[in-house]
């Protein structure tokens, strides 16, 4: 070994309780940083994963102004012959027509408002959970069945089961009255209380006829395999578009303002929160370096007053820095993945989260998962507050007279 | 305790003989304590908000429904006894308001649009009070009498229902036979709220008017009474569920609203993780302040033994030092709190994610809450958990054998 | 009646790996108002006696009386309130608390005995004025020279009265003329309140005050001679 580099170690260990301790503050936070960046990251994921596969998917081909506003009259003309050119030429099943109206359902002995979808029976699947989350019935299987899936929470306040006849009133695309009467087919549980309550799906074709759309509809819904995918999608996607259809393309982010805001709430203050841990690491380091230079002012007052430059002292106390820092690095990597991993075994409930993690239609239990770049960002982060702390000490060394550090004991 | 003065002077002195040290601790302790009080003062200030907000919506710190009410909102379910009984009851009570109204799911159309919303038939002298609407801000106006014909709407929902004030529209829900009931309604009034979601949910019509509509009689879906704080409503729950009898559903609104609920207790125990894990970053740097502080006098407390201090006064000199160092840095991190969110009091802008905070169920303007609770948990728990990590230290240096700490080479 | 009395008392030090012997049958007994010279070469286990004799140190056998107790059994805390109610210590080196001024360090002891704060004052006033360092109550020993600080160490270890001073090499950073001052107030409290003191040196001038030269020589006494004090 460098005969420098032993030097450095040695004096690391000439105080032990001191630099395990200034180590330990360093595993500490990097632990938990390991933890806290792996938990977020996955929740961020999950949380736009599982909000956008609900109904959003990807990205959306809409008439200007329908994101906004969701009036009826802001349609697509002619969605399924869009939509099926849009499979063909993209080779992906994972794309479908919606169209989207407001009504009044009235069962025998309730009446509620909901959202109700007009889908495509065949390609729904594919750009939604909720065909999947059928617990009782069957999805459409017709465009032009007079059928309706509900939510189990609406079933349960409408009173009714399949089978049973569900009046729809409300508005057509001109603003006439519209109204159908159609049979409850299937019922779907997602567990977000919001969903399951407030919405149904018929068959796009009945949709159309029922509220005048003309073959129109309001969303083309286009999933890709992953987000990553979805980018590069939407430039073809919106090449492809008919130039004087004036239709528009929205990605996730646009359809769903929220989530990408919501997201960045959490990261500003869980950065503050890193922040501040990151600075009391720096702090501790800060501590305990100027105090290994202040008690070592004799030792170097003789070694200057024998010709060594000062600039190789500071740089042998940023080198015991960046040795300590290193141990804190790599034990602070290894126990934060170990911590997580942890519960990415036996997963992480909160109690009382439930309510709050539905809200962002997340699992009450999860999973969080470490990978390379969240073991290591944190830890290297400190590890830059570590080098940047001691260069105070270090420096201060420039300043020092070698007769009068040879003064003190 | 006869040695606490001298035992003090010593240790306040010895925190000084090494300044540098000492300020780089304190400065550590500020920071983390401000970073305590500052994070928690945020959150506090969400929470409120969202609760403030959310209780806005279904004012009521308690409420009284129909047991089958909240599990199936119709007017099926509604509450029978008239104004008149519940006035008998309830005005004897200290309440600081109490209203009924009726609350229902319907529709509003327009002539081109149809959206659902939540119907509110009020008394607006009943709930100017509380309301979250401001009456005053309406444009137009607002419901004058509880059988006022008009009905006022959000700002957001006029919009898309392309509708304004002094156009029509047709608000329809169900009777208790479950016949359409359905009535036109000209717009007197359009309000704007501090959610957007709420512009676009709750439609106004008087109470009367919204009774005769739903063919209810004198019928309401739901009394609520206001008590003065909304964290400790349970005075006002007891006066309410003595003079509602049996057959009636009494709640707090955290009872109602879980999730606001469940978000008042995740956040202290989010306050009390984040003071303890600050505390924890802070106590690798006491404890090794602390162990240098010793290392550097083992000679001195040699000396003290010597002359005849027992091995507990230098235990105590220990931790006092210890005590002042961190009450100090407290003291610091404390003012720096208040004096970074003083000005801070009248709302920070985060309208930039508005739309993400509305997810949460919060406004985009965040009001910091300095509790004085909670600077005192974060000053007290961090004294507490500052003596346990000092006893090791302490307790080694009352260890010492006067000799050998006399002749101890550095 | 003997204000200290040692029988016997052992005590070997590992240095490397040979045994030293600091105190060897070390038998000793010193009267009430004795005033007593250790004198011995460096390394002779004067040190080790006064510790000893102090209760600093616990010897491997023998036994060690002070005021008629036996101490070399007592708990650290007995030994504690011993020491502060019957001892003066002037150590050989490291006497002060260098975070108290002079005056403080005079009143340490006091304070620890809970001494009032009047009384306090008034007497480390006066000792330090005894001690020749009336005007520098007020500094910290950093900012004194090693004899001044001697001699604060010295004022602390009388001011309290205590009946048995035990001081290691007290002269050794002091001047002829301060050291005969400080032996001319340790004379007179021997004299006036019968203070027994025990002083390791190898100060000539400070044997001629001694009533009695105790010499030892690699832990064993090998001379113990009465004389008449100067
Ligand atoms: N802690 C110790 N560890 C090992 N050896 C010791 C220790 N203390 C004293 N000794 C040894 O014991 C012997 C007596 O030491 P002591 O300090 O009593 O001598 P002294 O007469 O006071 O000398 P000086 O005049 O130099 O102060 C010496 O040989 C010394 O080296
Ligand atoms: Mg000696």
């Amino acid at each position: 070994m460098n005969i420098v580099l032993r030097l450095a170690w040695r004096n690391l260990w000439r105080q032990p309780r001191r630099t395990w301790l200034t180590t330990g503050a360093m595993v500490f936070s990097n632990t938990l940083l390991v933890f806290m960046i792996s938990l977020q990251f996955g929740m961020y994921e999950l949380m736009i994963d599982n909000t956008l596969q609900v109904f959003t998917g990807h990205m959306q081909v809409q008439a200007p102004g329908y994101r906004d506003d969701q009036k009826m009259r802001q349609a697509v003309p002619g969605i399924l012959p869009l939509a099926t050119r849009l499979r063909d030429e993209f080779e992906l099943d994972t794309i479908a027509a919606r169209g989207w109206a407001f009504g009044l359902a009235s069962s025998d002995e309730r009446s509620y408002g909901i959202g109700i979808f007009g889908v495509e029976p065949d390609y729904e699947p594919g750009v939604s959970s909720i065909p999947g989350l059928i617990k009782e019935g069957r999805f459409l299987e017709d465009y032009d069945e007079p059928g309706i899936v509900i939510g189990a929470v609406l079933a349960r306040n409408l009173r009714v089961g399949i089978g049973d006849e569900l009046t729809l009133l409300g508005s057509g695309r001109d603003g006439s009255f519209a109204a159908a009467v159609v049979n409850v087919v299937g019922i779907f549980e997602s567990g977000i209380p919001d969903i399951d309550r407030n919405f149904a799906e018929m068959p796009l074709g009945l949709f159309q006829d029922v509220f005048y759309m003309e073959g129109a509809g309001h969303q083309v819904v286009i999933s890709a395999e992953t987000l990553d995918a979805a980018e590069l999608l939407l430039p073809q996607l919106v090449a492809s578009l008919p130039a004087d259809a004036g239709l528009v393309v929205h990605d996730w982010d646009a359809l769903q303002p929220g989530l990408k805001q919501a997201i960045q709430a959490d990261m500003s203050s869980a950065f503050f929160m890193y922040g501040i841990l990151v600075i009391l690491v720096a702090f501790s380091v800060l501590n305990t370096q100027l105090m290994s230079v202040l008690e070592r002012t004799h030792e170097f007052g003789i070694v200057l007053s024998l010709g060594l430059r000062p600039g190789r002292l500071g740089r042998l106390v940023m080198l015991e820095t960046a040795l300590m820092g290193f141990m804190g690095l790599v034990i602070g990597a290894i126990t934060g993945t170990i911590f997580t991993t942890w519960f990415t075994v036996n997963g992480l409930s909160i109690p009382g989260m439930e309510e709050m993690a539905a809200m962002f239609n997340l699992p009450a239990r999860v999973y969080p998962e470490t990978t390379f770049g969240t073991a290591i960002a944190g830890p290297l982060i400190v590890y830059a507050f570590t080098l940047l702390a001691a260069l105070y000490p270090a420096l201060r060394l420039y300043r020092l007279h070698p007769v009068e550090a040879m003064r003190i004991n | 305790m006869r040695m606490t003065p001298v035992l003090t002077r010593l240790a306040w002195r010895y925190l000084w003989r090494n300044h540098r040290r000492t300020i780089i601790m304190l400065s550590a302790i500020a920071v983390g304590s401000w970073a305590m009080i500052f994070m928690t003062a945020l959150t506090r200030g969400m929470v409120d908000q969202m609760i403030a907000d959310g209780i806005s919506v279904l004012p009521g710190h308690v409420q009284v429904h129909d047991p089958e009410f909240l599990n199936d909102p119709s007017v099926a379910n509604r509450i029978t006894i008239p104004d008149r009984e519940l006035a008998a009851s309830f005005d004897g009570a200290e309440f600081r308001a109490w209203a009924s109204r009726v609350r229902v799911p319907a529709v509003i159309m327009s002539e081109r649009e149809s959206r659902g919303v939540t119907l509110l038939g009020i008394d607006p002298a009943a709930e100017r009070e509380f309301s979250f609407v401001s009456y005053d801000e309406v444009e137009g106006r607002f419901l004058e009498s509880p059988d006022d014909n008009g009905v006022v709407i959000g700002r957001k929902l006029a919009d898309k229902l392309d509708t304004e004030v002094g156009k029509r529209i047709v608000l329809m829900s169900q009777d208790p036979d479950n016949e359409i009931a359905d009535r036109g309604f000209r717009v007197v009034g359009l309000f704007e709220a501090s959610m957007p979601s709420f512009e676009e949910s709750f439609v106004f019509i008087g109470k009367t008017t919204a009774q005769k509509m739903l063919r209810i009689g004198e019928a309401t879906t739901e009394v609520v009474f206001l008590g003065d704080d909304y964290r400790d409503v349970d005075p006002t729950y007891e006066l309410v569920a003595e003079r509602v009898d049996g057959g009636l559903d009494v709640r707090r609104w955290h009872e109602i609203d879980t999730y606001l609920g469940t978000m008042l207790k995740v956040m202290d125990g989010f306050v009390l993780i984040w003071v303890v894990v600050i505390f924890l970053a802070l106590s690798f740097g006491l404890v090794n302040t602390l162990v240098m502080a010793v290392f550097e006098r083992v000679r001195e407390i040699g000396l003290m033994l010597a002359l005849g201090m027992k091995p507990s006064s230098i235990l105590a000199q220990i931790l006092i030092e210890s005590m002042l160092l961190l009450a100090t840095g407290l003291l610091i991190g404390d003012v720096l709190a208040v004096l970074t969110i003083q000005p801070l009091q009248g709302g920070i802008d985060i309208s930039a994610v508005a739309e993400g905070m509305e997810m949460m169920g919060a406004s985009s303007v965040l009001y910091p809450k300095l509790y004085l609770d909670d600077v005192v948990l974060a000053n007290v728990v961090v004294l507490i958990l500052g003596f346990l990590a000092s006893l090791s230290p302490a307790w080694r240096a009352s260890r010492y054998e006067p000799v050998e700490a006399i002749t101890k080479v550095g | 009646m003997s204000s200290v009395r040692c029988v016997d008392l052992r005590k070997t030090y590992r240095q490397g790996d040979q045994d030293v012997k600091a105190l060897d049958h070390v038998s000793i007994e010193i009267d009430e108002g004795g005033f007593v010279c250790l004198v011995a070469p460096s390394g002779g286990g004067k040190t080790t006696l006064l510790n000893a004799i102090g209760g600093l140190d616990i010897p491997d056998s023998g036994e060690v009386w002070v005021a008629e107790q036996r101490i070399d059994e007592m708990s650290k805390g007995e030994l504690a309130d011993l020491r502060l109610a019957n001892i003066g210590f002037v150590f050989q080196a490291y006497n002060l608390i260098p975070v108290l001024t002079a005056q403080e360090n005079v009143e340490f002891v006091m304070q620890v005995q809970g001494v009032p704060a009047a009384e306090r004052r008034e007497k480390s006033m006066a000792i330090l004025e005894e001690v020749g360092l009336r005007g520098l109550e007020d500094r910290r020993p950093a900012e004194m020279s090693g004899g001044q600080q001697q001699r604060v160490a010295v004022a602390r270890a009388i001011v309290s009265r205590p009946a048995l001073v035990l001081a290691d090499e007290p002269t050794a950073n002091l001047d002829s003329k301060t050291s005969d001052e400080l032996m001319e107030l340790f004379t007179e409290l021997n004299r006036h309140h019968n203070t027994t003191f025990v002083i390791a040196t190898h100060d000539q001038r400070v044997m001629r005050y001694a009533k009695r030269i105790v010499r030892m020589l690699d832990g064993r006494i090998v001379e113990d001679l009465e004389q008449d004090a100067a």
